[in-house]
């Protein structure tokens, strides 16, 4: 299919920068609107249109959002085979549109969904993808620098994908802030609803969703204050919990932690995680792993509660004691509680 | 009809062995010793209870250096039935479209029911190559399957898959490509005459790329993406004060606050 130097492409045949708006039952993921907003800066510096991409069932308020949300241009596949979610029927919608448009960038939220149907886009059109990318540019020539950690956040990687088009790549949540949405641009017509044509047919899939359970996605990465629990609390997320209310913190966790099932998922730190930014974050019975350190890294201040003196975790963090988190954060927050509130609330 | 399930796994760098190069300051990751991704033994375990309930054989393979043959005797140790080197120079440079290219045709040529591969490795952790595997054959995917129930009956495999704020129940047809989640297959100890056998007695199948008729379609030079500039991330200052009792933590999280 390819001769020895791969497919000869005209990258100037390619243009537009394209974000895919990942919805589940009309709600939108937190980073799609993220990467919209950094997407934005991007079509302007290369002279592109902005294009949202969404995929669904009824997806009339997404689209009008998108275009709120600065999409010159929003691309709609509405059809009741892609709800819910599935990797077979998505990836090969998504490669049609990719296949009959040529976007020069398209950029997807390195979710579960995201990152599991993006390789079905990318093996077929023969385009570059950059999983799990951290920090995005764009040089003279349209060129993207995606920027990834790499052997556990040691490393920061730039990769290019100069002779190939599109150039895709998945985009960890919670490292671009999104935009807030402007209501006037849908009232003057800024942006254009696209409804195109839906290229899959039940018939062909290859799988079934038998069951889904989806409750609330908690949205961590926008906290000032996170407490974060590790597999040193055992199950027990009580401590932490009161710790989290006396300081207005969001709860967290560590992938042991999401692992064993005591807190959801939506709520990991990390590498496979979210990026986290808050003022104060506070790891209990955490180890200080390094794909749990990249993750909340740039937290202003970090605060450790270990009973193990030599965790790598006291290295991270600014204060730490040493001692058994079940005396320690009891203690804290009657000490806490106990403060001038003037001061302690702020 | 029993099925052929064949597992990817691959050596990395012993992450815990990373050490820093004295003279440049940097990490030196050169001299670390090769072992085989951590999530690869989780996927291994998968391959082995697909295989307790359905029947059949587990046969894994990896691509890459001959010396990586060391990781193909750990999962034969631990239960695998055979393994397959994959191993060129061609394949050099290859980013993750030419790899699963490789694995793919590999997976073909075993006679794949399943592939059960890792969630993400722990040196470029991308998690592109299980799906990159499914396009290129044009096979189901499941991914971040925390629980696997086959139904050789039904001619499907079923996942529970790990999705944000839930989970859900997917049934796939074969062949299938299943990225198992991190964490939730815990490995099964390696018995010590299955150890002995596997260091001994055990030799792997060798494939080339010519053997799998990719020898155009591997490397470099049909890579889309490439690695440009590498820098080392400087660990973020901190404090690191040890404070020793709660009343100074307190003060210290009074003064971020306020
Ligand atoms: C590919 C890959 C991706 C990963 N991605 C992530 C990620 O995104 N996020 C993430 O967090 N991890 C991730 N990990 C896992 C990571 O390597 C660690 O295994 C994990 O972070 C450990 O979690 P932990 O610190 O909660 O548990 P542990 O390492 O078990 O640490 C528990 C800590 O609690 C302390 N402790 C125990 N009891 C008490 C007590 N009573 N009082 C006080 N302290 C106590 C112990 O001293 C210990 O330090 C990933 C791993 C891989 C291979
Ligand atoms: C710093 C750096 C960054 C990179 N970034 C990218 C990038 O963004 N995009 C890109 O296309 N390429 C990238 N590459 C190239 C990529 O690392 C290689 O193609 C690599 O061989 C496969 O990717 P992975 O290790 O991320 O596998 P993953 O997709 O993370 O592996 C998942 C699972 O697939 C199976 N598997 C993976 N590799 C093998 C193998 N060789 N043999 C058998 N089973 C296997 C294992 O079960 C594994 O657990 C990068 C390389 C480097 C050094």
């Amino acid at each position: 299919m390819t001769d020895d130097d791969g497919p000869a492409i005209d990258p100037d045949e390619y243009e537009d920068v394209w974000v895919f708006v990942e919805e589940h039952d009309g709600d939108v993921m937190p980073v799609s609107w993220e990467l919209l907003a950094e997407a934005k800066a991007l079509a302007e510096t290369t002279g592109d249109d902005l294009v949202a991409l969404t995929i669904g069932e009824d997806l009339d308020d997404v689209a009008e959002e998108a275009i709120a949300r600065g999409a010159d241009r929003v691309l709609v596949a509405d059809d009741p085979v892609f709800e819910p979610y599935r990797a077979d029927p998505y990836g090969e919608q998504f490669r049609a549109m990719v296949e009959d448009r040529k976007p020069s960038i398209v950029l997807i939220g390195g979710t579960h969904t995201g990152r599991d149907f993006a390789g079905r886009v990318a093996v077929p059109a023969h385009a570059g993808l950059t999983a799990d990318v951290t920090e995005i540019d764009v040089d003279d020539e349209g060129v993207l620098q995606a920027r990834r950690p790499a052997f556990g956040g040691d490393i920061l990687a730039t990769i290019l994908c100069e002779e190939h088009r599109p150039q895709m790549a998945t985009i960890r949540p919670g490292v671009f802030e999104a935009a807030e949405p402007d209501p006037d641009r849908i009232d003057s017509d800024a942006g254009e609803i696209v409804d195109v044509e839906v290229v899959v047919d039940e018939d062909d899939a290859v799988s079934e969703v038998l069951e889904r359970e989806v409750g609330e996605t908690a949205d961590i990465t926008e906290a000032d204050r996170i407490v974060a629990v590790g597999h040193g609390v055992e199950g027990d997320l009580g401590p932490a919990r009161e710790l989290a209310e006396a300081i207005d913190a969001e709860l967290a966790a560590s992938r042991a932690a999401v692992d064993e099932g005591w807190i959801d998922g939506a709520r990991q730190v990390g590498q496979t995680g979210k990026t986290v930014r808050p003022e104060l974050y506070v790891a209990v019975g955490i180890s200080g792993a390094i794909q749990h350190v990249e993750g909340m890294n740039k937290s202003d201040t970090v605060v450790a509660i270990n009973d193990d003196p030599n965790a790598p975790i006291f290295d991270h963090a600014d204060y730490g004691i040493v001692g058994d988190l079940f005396e320690v954060c009891p203690a804290l927050v009657e000490r806490l509680e106990t403060e001038p509130i003037g001061e302690v609330v702020q | 009809m029993t099925w052929t399930i064949v597992v990817g796994i691959k050596q990395v760098p012993d992450a815990d062995e990373v050490g820093i190069d004295p003279d440049t300051g940097r990490l030196d990751r050169a001299s670390a010793p090769a072992v085989m991704n951590g999530p690869d033994r989780h996927a291994l375990e998968a391959a082995l209870t697909i295989r307790d309930a359905a029947g059949g054989e587990v046969i894994a393979m990896t691509m890459g250096p001959p010396n990586a043959t060391s990781i193909l005797e750990d999962a034969v140790a631990m239960g695998c039935d055979d393994a397959v080197l994959i191993s060129d120079r061609a394949f050099a440079g290859s980013d993750t479209w030419p790899t699963s290219l490789t694995l793919a045709r590999a997976a073909e040529e075993l006679g794949a029911d399943v592939v059960v591969a890792g969630e993400e490795t722990t040196d470029s952790s991308t998690g592109q190559v299980p799906p990159g595997i499914a396009a290129h054959n044009g096979w189901a995917q499941l991914t971040y399957a925390e629980a696997v129930d086959p139904r050789p009956e039904e001619g499907r495999l079923v996942a529970r898959r790990d999705v944000e704020g839930g989970y859900e129940l997917v049934a796939a047809e074969l062949p299938v490509v299943v990225a198992v989640a991190f964490g939730e297959f815990d490995p099964r100890p390696a018995p010590l005459h299955r150890k002995i056998y596997g260091e001994n007695d055990f030799e792997p199948t060798v494939w080339d790329a010519e053997d799998l008729g990719i020898k155009d379609e591997v490397g470099l030079d049909v890579s889309p993406t490439s690695v440009g500039r590498m820098e080392t991330v400087d660990p973020v200052e901190r404090k690191s004060e040890v404070v020793d009792d709660v009343d100074d933590l307190a003060a210290a999280i009074t003064e971020v606050r306020a």
